[in-house]
């Protein structure tokens, strides 16, 4: 029964990720678009900004979502250590990066990279951290 | 213990900055080569050692409660911070925007790591 919950749960984050993954898909090549043809300034460019982040709202309120359904203490834990590491890992990396940029003008990484960056850590460190409780 | 070394390092993390922002952003000192880049690290530190503490901190609570409070201001501050960096990307992309320094994200989620903590907080009082 629970484990029937659990995968309930799963999936239903699982769908709602490729709703929020497909709809930052479609705003990264609307804001693509835009810029090409028209080079926008002003509010359309605020507006497209806006709407570029606006999925990534939804992807976080989802994984928020999904987390406080877990029910499972140790999953739980596992992906709380993992966040904390990535978090972790990300600041470093951008602190470290941040200053690079200052001092041996290395070249600028676009902010808009920080996500996959984040990504990525999550990903490492939750398998990680995984590995430690097996 | 974590209070004692909090008490050194918040000092220490807002000095180097400083330092760092007057000394290197404008370029009153003009490192090199792997001096540069040795110094990066270096006043990069403080940062995570910041973070390791946080880490202890987090996995040595015994409140189940505080403990999840702090978790869940976390969650929020990585998310607010992630959302104002990919506004703030597509807007450097626009040109819109000039500054790129990837320096101010620490500043940033700690700002919303206090937001949320104060937020939540009060949604359990």
């Amino acid at each position: 029964m629970e484990g029937k919950t659990k995968d309930l749960a799963r999936s239903r984050h699982n769908r709602r990720l490729i709703v929020f993954s497909v709809l930052l898909a479609l705003a990264g090549s609307l804001d693509a678009w835009v810029f090409i043809r028209r080079h926008p300034t002003g509010v359309l460019a605020y507006a497209l900004a806006v709407l570029r982040a606006l999925p990534m709202i939804g992807i976080m309120a989802d994984f928020g979502l999904y987390v406080a359904a877990l029910k499972d203490e140790v999953m739980r834990s596992i992906i709380y250590q993992s966040m904390l590491w990535s978090i972790g890992a990300t600041l470093g990396f951008t602190t470290v990066w941040g200053f690079l940029e200052a001092f041996v003008h290395i070249p600028h990484l676009q902010p808009l990279l920080v996500m996959p960056v984040f990504g990525l850590f999550v990903g490492v460190s939750l398998f990680l951290v995984a590995r430690r409780y097996e | 213990m974590e209070d004692r070394m909090l008490f050194i390092l918040m000092p220490l993390v807002l000095a180097v900055f400083v330092l760092a922002v007057w000394g290197f952003g404008y370029h009153h000192l003009h490192p090199t080569g792997i001096v540069a880049c040795l110094l990066a690290i270096l006043v990069a530190l403080p940062n995570v050692a910041l973070i390791v503490i946080f880490g202890f901190y987090l996995s040595e609570e015994k409140d189940e409660f505080q403990r999840n409070l702090l978790v869940q201001s976390l969650l929020w501050a990585i998310g607010a911070t992630l959302t104002l960096i990919t506004f703030w990307g597509v807007l450097v992309t626009f040109e819109v925007v000039q500054s790129r320094s990837l320096v101010w994200v620490f500043p940033l989620f700690c700002l919303f790591m206090a937001i949320a903590k104060f937020m939540v907080r009060l949604r359990y009082r």
